[in-house]
């Protein structure tokens, strides 16, 4: 997989030197309460295949909304969201479509906690899957050796049959990204993906994670908030304040200058 | 996809066939006892869809007889219904005032001896297995018709219940403000006033509302057996063929119930 | 279903507008008991005039006489069949009411509403009501007792399951339609695994209460030991009363035991 060769101009995106980005964002705004509330102004950019782009900003600064306009579990106000070159709409149809492509792992991990860990993986799969089948809790042949391969990219083969409330925090997070993979997704959002977690197993997360999306070529749209984490694994940042894009390009351009824009007199919450 | 997952992969699926098919046997095991068991049941109690289907007409022609209501006589049930409120009311406070000693000998850190707490259980046994209307039976038969029997009837079997809720919760107390009391150097019913009482206060309030919704209901029929309220009144069309008159009756009954659920709800959430 | 509350905690923290509006219902409620005792001729006096009464009704009630058993055995067996099939009949009615009525699974809020109130009008109509119903509509026996009790506890269950199923955590679902899973799918594999122990328990508790309903079911015929009951009454043959009354307790201890240790191994 080539990686990205990213411009030395910090305020441009980035674009991918081989093919059409995965995922466009067009001017999308977002707002509640018939515009009182403004959580997103103006956001475009794009990721290209296997960027690992990490999405910087305090919280309040609209990185959560941002990532759920991406599948939808939000719905943008205004702008257009494309995915391979086709916009996602809310008709059922592409929803579905568009979703199964894309995996996200949440900051709460978002487990069937009474389910065992191999059922929570196989549920990544239920999109493949016709809802008849789905009543039987039936999966196919190659759905459980795709589950099992997730699991055992994430080293948690020997778990699969527990049930998901014995393991550990970051476990429980390997397992949800095994079942994000279990999509076979082009993409992969994370939400705050390591908050709950102490900074030792919070960098064992991130190393899964970077090190799916280098083998396996899926680009990562990764929320945080800690400014080490982000430098130490994003090939691309994308700095997020107050709803306004304010800075797209790699790390090393990452003055302190830019980072106080970003964070403004929330410095002390970012780091660490 | 990376070769070397593929052993591990393999392996995998013989496990987790094994454990899928553990599963499935058990649960097939348990389903069918269950199954055999409603057979049975359905066998000696004459289930039958059939005679269902068949009684159709019967049912349509019992509601023919009933709708439309006769509406012409509401404000002759608005004494029922209050009558049904009271006795609901005064059962459930008789409840109250007798659980309130029972249920104190009846948990297992309050009881003076082991044996008064065996004692008072299996007394509280026989108050709630028996039926209200079966106390109304018995006191209607001793006393004569009216709502006095009717209101014993409720506090006889909420008594039951009531206390037997109380003791339970005042096992499950907390020990340690009960500790600290002793340790004070706290006599016993100040012990129980200051350390136990508190503690199971909200809980007991919430199911005395509870039980006040129940007894309404259990209210309204009653009068089936002539201790009063709109049962009686309910019986009484029915013996007189005037299905209409029914009708409204168990309209009234449906709102009022409504009603003393919603009032019950609004104060158990207020109480939270 | 337990809290620990701390004792601090427990103390209703009230404002001085609270504390009046408390002191407020109590005394209306005091009013209207006051009122009601009046109404219902209650009084401390009816009361001592009547325990003699129950209690010579008690005294002929000792000791029990045991041949009211003979031929009891069907009847007992009739009354926790009527409870069983209740129970699952309740539950065959109220699941899918219960889904329909669930705040975060249906977006129709006509159809919720229409749901719930099905399901009220159900568990406002008592059993007793609904067996005459059913009698009329396919005779005597157990099974009116069983449809009976199945639908009144349907509507009981089916209010139950929604409350249970709106409590579920929302989490898992968000996570599953990220996936594309569709919406039964999402039920199936996110709320159905988390309600699942709450289901049983409320089965389980509510079988119980069956047993103790379907025992005066008989009354009007519709099965069980109720008949057996109020002929002992209606021939003022007291004795063989308490000895029918005791074969319910031990009914009911034994099923109440059973059922609170099945319960018990369900919570894991």
């Amino acid at each position: 997989m080539n990686m990205n060769v990213s411009t030395t101009n910090p305020v441009i995106s980035g674009a991918s030197a081989e093919k059409s980005p995965i995922v466009s964002l067009v001017n999308v705004s977002k707002t509640y309460i018939r515009g009182k509330l403004v959580a997103l102004t103006d956001v475009s950019f794009d990721i290209g295949h296997g960027e690992f782009v990490v999405i910087l900003g305090p919280s309040g600064a609209g990185k959560s909304t941002m990532l759920r306009c991406i599948n939808r579990l939000a719905e943008p106000t205004s702008g257009q969201i494309f995915l391979r070159g086709n916009e996602i709409t809310s008709t059922p149809r592409s929803l579905r479509k568009a979703r199964q492509e894309i995996g996200m792992v949440f900051q709460q991990f978002n487990l069937v906690t009474r389910l065992s860990v191999i059922m929570n993986v196989l549920s990544g799969r239920l999109s493949y899957r016709s809802t008849w089948r789905s009543l039987f809790y039936s999966f196919t042949r190659e759905d459980r050796a795709i589950a099992l391969e997730c699991l055992e990219m994430v080293a948690l083969g020997h778990k699969a049959f527990q049930r998901a409330d014995t393991l550990s925090g970051g476990e429980q997070q390997r397992v949800a990204i095994a079942r994000a993979l279990a999509q076979r997704p082009k993409l992969i959002l994370a939400d705050e993906p390591v908050a709950s977690l102490d900074p030792k197993i919070a960098r064992q997360v991130l190393d899964y994670l970077k090190d799916v999306s280098q083998r396996l070529g899926i680009s990562v749209v990764c929320n945080l908030h800690q400014i080490d984490f982000a430098r130490e694994y994003a090939e691309r940042i994308i700095g997020l304040s107050q709803g306004r894009l304010i800075f797209d390009g790699p790390p090393s351009a990452l003055t302190d200058d830019i980072l106080n824009q970003i964070y403004g007199s929330r410095m002390e919450s970012a780091v660490g | 996809m990376a070769s070397h997952y593929d052993i591990a992969v393999d392996q995998g699926l013989v496990r987790e066939a094994a454990w899928r098919h553990r599963r499935m046997a058990i649960r097939m095991l348990v389903m069918a006892g269950f199954a055999i068991v409603l057979w049975l049941s359905a066998t000696r109690i004459h289930l039958s869809l059939t005679n269902i289907i068949l009684g159709v007409p019967n049912m349509a022609d019992f509601f023919g007889r009933m709708v439309p209501p006769d509406f012409s006589n509401l404000m002759s049930l608005v004494a029922p219904t209050v009558e049904t409120v009271q006795i609901a009311a005064w059962g459930t406070v008789i409840a109250v005032i007798a659980s309130a000693p029972l249920a104190l000998l009846a948990a297992q850190n309050t009881a003076p001896h082991p044996s008064i707490y065996f004692v008072t259980r299996l007394f509280l046994n026989l108050l709630r297995s028996i039926n209200e209307l079966i106390y109304a039976l018995l006191l209607v038969s001793a006393v004569g018709l009216g709502p006095f029997p009717g209101v014993l009837a409720i506090a006889l079997h909420a008594t039951g219940m009531l206390a037997k809720f109380v003791a339970e919760e005042i096992e499950h107390v907390n020990r340690g403000p009960v500790e600290a009391l002793q340790a004070a150097g706290a006599g016993r019913i100040q012990i129980i006033l200051f350390g136990i009482m508190p503690q199971v206060l909200p809980a007991v309030v919430g199911y005395i509302l509870y039980r006040f919704d129940v007894s309404i209901r259990s209210a309204t029929v009653l009068g089936l057996v002539g201790a009063g309220g709109l049962g009686f009144t309910l019986i009484t069309s029915m013996k007189m063929f005037k299905y209409h008159e029914t009708a409204t009756c168990i309209l009234v009954i449906i709102l009022l119930i409504w009603a003393a659920d919603a009032i019950s709800s609004h104060m158990q959430k207020k109480l939270l | 279903m337990r809290r620990l509350i701390s004792p601090a905690a427990a103390q209703p923290r009230l404002s001085l507008g609270g504390r009046a509006k408390f002191i407020f219902y109590m005394a209306g409620g005091a009013a209207f008991l006051a009122w009601s005792a009046n109404a219902l001729e209650l009084s401390g006096g009816e009361l001592f005039h009547s325990l003699p009464v129950i209690g010579r009704y008690i005294v002929r009630m000792i000791p029990p006489d045991w041949t009211a058993l003979d031929g009891l055995w069907g009847p007992t067996l009739d009354t926790i069949c009527i409870a069983l099939w209740g129970t699952v009949i309740a539950s065959a009615i109220g699941f899918p009411l219960g889904i329909l009525a669930a705040k975060n699974l249906n977006g129709s809020r006509v159809l919720r509403s229409s749901a719930l109130a099905i399901l009220n009008v159900l568990r406002s109509i008592s059993e007793l009501i609904w067996a005459i119903f059913f009698v009329s509509a396919v005779g005597l026996g157990p099974f009116p007792g069983a449809l009976a009790l199945g639908v009144n506890f349907g509507g009981i269950l089916g209010r139950l399951y929604a409350e249970a199923i709106e409590n579920v955590d929302p989490k898992p679902l968000e996570a599953l339609r990220a996936t594309g899973a569709s919406r039964v799918q999402t039920i199936l594999f996110a709320v159905l695994p988390q309600v699942l122990p709450q289901i049983v328990s409320y089965n389980l508790y509510w079988f119980e209460v069956g047993v103790r309903s379907a025992t005066v079911l008989g009354m009007i015929g519709a099965g069980g030991i109720g008949f057996e009951l109020v002929t002992t009454i209606r021939l003022y043959d007291f004795r063989q009363t308490s000895a029918i009354l005791l074969v319910i307790l031990g009914l009911v201890t034994l099923i109440d035991q059973a059922s609170a240790l099945l319960r018990g191994s369900i919570v894991k």
